[in-house]
């Protein structure tokens, strides 16, 4: 009989038959992979110890050696992981804590799948006015706040400063950038010129998000309202053609790499193909690791820089970021004081996560001279304050960054024409965005 | 066997079919009446009759997803029988080589999807990729096997072929085993040609088992997935989004099911027309 | 010796077959083969070497690391343990129901039987997205998710076991039963005792592509599998890498096809003889 028992336990209902333990348990779950292989429970990581993983599994575990009384789960689901949270949301067996971006917040919020969390951050001591400006503009729908920023990112210009030496473009150590768009194909050619090079290394096979935000950086530069509703996005404007004209001026001058998919662009700039690669805050430590091995192209000779003012009168970038959230579950109180201990405690080491190259969403520590003199922390910090995302009204972020993307591509790579390229993004955009339910 | 007993043979089917209808047709029925509605991932469902199906139809994002399935079908479903066939009658006998070539073979399909494109991404990318070395080696430019519009899909096909080429083979090995052999050694009497072997003896008794095998390869190839997904996004400029990509896309990341859904009947119909009706014709009333 | 070909004719006609064969084989081989043995090679690279460019060096270096990180993951065994559960129950169940109803459609008469043959049929034009999220609410609504049960039921609904066990046994001669009648054997018995017992190559071929079909599915364990403890080797293999695995992981990434992999290997490699079983004493003549 207790055989049966079990074994009908072990296949209907295997994570009920454990155990009973006192103590409240929270599930957190993550992206950013398990490499539980090199970091030992408790212990420091053996390798690689600025990467999002090592750093995020050192934290949490920290986390549960001072909290004994609190019992940790964890799930490591693959990124970006919202398809498993919507099928757990959709079975009432949702986790306590989850990464989410910024940008896919008003998704779940808009059906009442978010617990508003200013309060009770509030009362753990994480005011909302802690956060950055970028990080509180996008976690704020309505005047609630419905996750704790955890960084901010964005893309930037990863600068080969050896090939860029070649080219003449250093001046008293620092890389020269172009001030508009003329300069930048003036430059681009000279540096071609001088190194036998495409200035530009660009991924472009399998690429679902660059072009859009090279775009949204550009168009957010000029004050254009990418947005004029929350259902309708305007980008087939003149000011969106030109940005998509001088992208495609550099692909049709062989001013950039062709053909690479993200991992061959990586590659790429790593082995000295270009100058400049246009990719997110995250490959910072990749690139300073490499630029310490003598012998190597990067070596001594990598810095990285906020997209350079080439359209319009205001610095540019378009930024989104990691936040926890807490999806809409019953809890017991004790369930829900232990959540908010652990948000406490990862806002106050959110110092020690962006070592991975990200940038602060906590004001106090962004102007931690400490922080500041971290590795081209002065370069970039003042994105942290300067920078947006979309309006947190508009839903489908992701999924419109990736239509965009896809017309881009092809309007860059000569596929189609730019204003019809433009004019195709907008119908498939608006037609979901007419449809949302 | 009397009809009266007819009812009790019912019984051998029915655990089949409670799962089947459970499981596979009470899913396919919900989707119908779902593509009749404006819904998301978390309810709000308007009833919105046809809707769903006109806009498919004004959509040129799917009208290409759908030009671009109908075409690697065309193009993946003879390769992959031709070729199968050919190596079920090469390897159709006893010895370590043959074993061995067939457990090789079959090895290309043991690899999940998500392995496979990591494999074949790093034969087919233009920088350091395999084929790009041969390229190289004899002098000719690297082809952009998966960013040119053209090559594309036909680089699709090939993973395909390659990808695929375990269960027809497995099938058509299986089905040349129940040749009897005395059909052979009457052939062998008469000194027979090996290829008028094969047209008058091979081909007929291969026939149930060949179509079997294009109708199911069909209706498999029809719902390419995996591979664009994991290796172009449907890129260049969608020229390599299947419908199934297109369906994913617009019911998982989109969140509008109901649109999904529609799709997916659109797909389904595809599926049954060109993959199953010769079958159903030949099993229903051709009988021989 | 010559292949399915017993029939030996004229030396020359013969000779060019080989000849033909041979390049064909030959072909196929490299054609197959040297995806495989890249990714070997791959998986035995160091990740370093992998990021930097010129991988076509065969010198070395050569390195166990991504093995071993692979191995260090201490659930990974748990994972192995539960696609193990999940694909044989999958495959037994699979084979007891495909088998059962193929036997009714091939062999009996009944009720309805071509328009619920043709209902099956339907089945094979279903793709899976379009009925995943249904799936999904019908085990929501149990609450069974997060279990083998889940994970095994729907690979049940499939219906290319039938069709091909349907075909299998159509094709057995009708001399087979009417012995197995004049003895009075009932209907399970004859099933049982003279037919399936000749249906073991075509058994065989769909006990291996169940279990290639389920140990490699991957979507239907990522939303219903949601706890660590109940994933899947392939779907706990996803979520272990981190976001950019093309750019840090590349090594461990090929090690890893290499361990997923190599089970199914292993199980068609047993089966095989059973699909080409015959062949020997044929050739033997």
């Amino acid at each position: 009989m207790r055989a049966w028992a079990a074994l009908l336990c072990a296949l209907v209902a295997l994570g009920g038959c454990e155990k009973p333990d006192p103590r409240p348990s929270i599930t957190v779950q993550r992206i950013f992979g398990d490499c539980r292989a090199h970091v030992p429970k408790f212990g420091k990581a053996t390798l690689n110890p600025n990467g999002e993983c090592e750093i995020i599994t050192e934290l949490l575990d920290r986390f549960e050696a001072e909290n004994p009384d609190i019992r940790l789960n964890i799930n490591t689901v693959a990124w970006p992981g919202y398809n498993q949270l919507s099928a757990q949301l959709a079975a009432d067996d949702a986790p306590d804590l989850v990464t989410m971006h910024m940008a896919v917040i008003p998704d779940y919020q808009t059906h009442g799948l978010l617990m508003p969390m200013g309060q009770g951050l509030a009362k753990a001591g994480v005011a909302p006015d802690a956060f950055t400006p970028a990080a509180r503009r996008a976690v704020t729908i309505n005047n609630e706040v419905y996750g704790l920023p955890f960084d901010t990112w964005t893309q930037l210009f990863h600068i080969n400063m050896n090939l860029f030496g070649q080219a003449g473009l250093v001046r008293n150590g620092e890389p020269i950038l172009p001030r508009n768009a003329q300069e930048l194909l003036t430059q681009a050619r000279q540096f071609h010129k001088a190194t036998g090079k495409p200035y530009f290394v660009q991924s472009i096979v399998n690429e679902k998000a660059a072009y859009a935000r090279n775009l949204y950086t550009y168009l957010l530069a000029q004050n254009e309202i990418v947005f004029p509703e929350p259902n309708r996005i305007r980008v087939n404007t003149s000011k969106a053609r030109e940005i998509v004209a001088l992208f495609r001026q550099i692909y049709a001058e062989d001013l950039t790499t062709r053909d690479q998919d993200y991992a061959a662009a990586t590659t790429a700039f790593i082995n000295g193909e270009g100058g400049v690669y246009i990719v997110g805050t995250w490959m910072i430590g990749t690139f300073d690791t490499e630029a310490a091995l003598a012998g190597r192209p990067l070596y001594h000779g990598y810095r990285v820089k906020p997209y350079p003012r080439l359209f319009g009168q205001v610095d540019p970038a378009f930024v989104d970021g990691h936040a926890w959230v807490m999806p809409r579950k019953k809890r017991t109180p004790a369930q829900e004081a232990a959540t908010y201990r652990l948000l406490k405690f990862l806002s106050q080491h959110e110092a020690e996560w962006t070592r991975s190259g990200h940038l602060s969403s906590m004001q106090a520590v962004a102007d931690d001279p400490k922080w500041r003199a971290g590795p081209h922390r002065r370069d970039l910090v003042a994105i942290t304050n300067y920078g947006q995302g979309l309006p947190t009204d508009v839903q489908r972020q992701f999924a419109i960054q990736e239509m965009l993307s896809d017309e881009l591509a092809a309007a860059i790579t000569g596929l189609k024409p730019i204003d019809e390229a433009l004019g195709d993004a907008e119908t498939r955009i608006n037609d979901m965005l007419a449809n949302l339910s | 066997m009397t009809e009266r007993r007819g009812w009790t043979h019912l019984l051998f089917v029915l655990p089949f079919l409670a799962v089947y209808l459970w499981l596979l047709v009470y899913p396919l029925l919900t989707g119908v009446s779902l593509s009749l509605h404006r819904a998301n991932l978390f309810g709000g469902a308007t009833f919105i009759g046809l809707e769903n199906y006109t806009r498919l139809f004004r959509d040129a994002t799917f009208r290409q997803a759908l030009g671009n399935t109908v075409l690697f079908v065309a193009l993946c479903v003879p390769v992959l029988v031709t070729v199968a066939l050919a190596l079920a009658l090469a390897l159709n006998r006893a010895g370590r080589f043959a074993a061995a070539l067939r457990s090789i073979v079959f090895a290309s399909s043991v690899l999940s999807v998500t392995v496979m494109t990591i494999v074949w991404r790093q034969v087919l990318t233009v920088d350091g990729g395999l084929l790009s070395h041969v390229a190289q080696g004899v002098g000719a430019r690297p082809l952009a096997f998966l960013s040119d519009p053209h090559l594309v899909l036909p680089s699709l096909v090939l993973i395909t072929v390659w990808w695929s080429l375990g269960l027809p083979m497995i099938l058509f090995l299986s089905a040349l085993q129940q040749i009897p052999r005395s059909v052979y050694e009457a052939a062998a009497l008469d000194r027979a040609t090996p290829w008028s072997v094969f047209r008058h003896v091979t081909l007929p008794a291969l026939t149930p088992a060949l179509l079997l095998v294009i109708a199911y390869e069909c209706a498999l190839q029809f719902q390419l997935f995996g591979q664009p997904q994991l290796l172009t996004q449907g890129g260049p400029n969608g020229a390599s989004r299947p419908m199934v990509l297109y369906i994913y896309e617009t019911g998982f990341n989109h969140w509008d099911v109901g649109y999904a859904a529609a799709a997916s009947q659109i797909l389904f119909a595809l599926i049954l027309v060109v993959a199953l009706v010769p079958q159903l014709a030949r099993r229903l009333w051709g009988r021989a | 010796m010559s292949a399915v070909a017993i029939a030996p004719i004229n030396t020359r006609g013969r000779q060019t077959w080989a000849w033909l064969r041979l390049a064909f084989c030959a072909s196929m081989l490299a054609f197959v083969l040297l995806p495989l043995l890249w990714a070997v090679y791959l998986s035995f690279r160091p990740n370093v070497e992998l990021m930097r460019h010129a991988p076509l060096k065969l010198t070395g270096p050569y390195t166990l690391d991504n093995y071993i990180e692979l191995f260090r993951n201490a659930t990974l065994f748990r994972w192995f343990f539960n696609s193990m559960v999940v694909s044989g129950a999958s495959v037994a169940g699979v084979l007891v129901l495909s088998s059962l109803a193929g036997f009714a459609f091939g062999r009996l008469q009944f009720p309805g039987r071509n328009w619920l043959y043709a209902l099956v049929l339907m089945g094979l034009a279903i793709p899976d997205q379009s009925v995943i999220l249904t799936r999904h609410q019908i085990f929501s609504d149990l609450h069974w998710h997060n279990s083998y049960l889940a994970l095994i039921l729907p690979g049940l609904s499939a219906p290319l076991g039938v069709f091909l066990m349907t075909e299998a046994f159509r094709a057995l001669p009708k001399s087979l039963e009417d012995a197995a009648r004049l003895d009075g054997a009932s209907t399970f018995s004859t099933f049982w005792h003279i037919l399936l017992p000749q249906t073991v190559p075509a058994l065989a071929s769909l006990a291996i592509y169940t279990f290639l079909l389920s140990w490699n599915d991957y979507w239907w364990p990522l939303i219903s599998a949601t706890r660590p403890a109940m994933f899947t080797l392939t779907e706990g293999m996803a979520a272990a890498q981190s976001n950019y695995i093309e750019v840090t992981g590349m090594g461990v990434l090929t090690a890893q096809a290499v361990v997923a992999g190599l089970p199914v290997l292993i199980i068609y490699i047993l089966f095989q003889k059973h699909i080409v079983g015959a062949v020997t004493g044929m050739v033997k003549l």
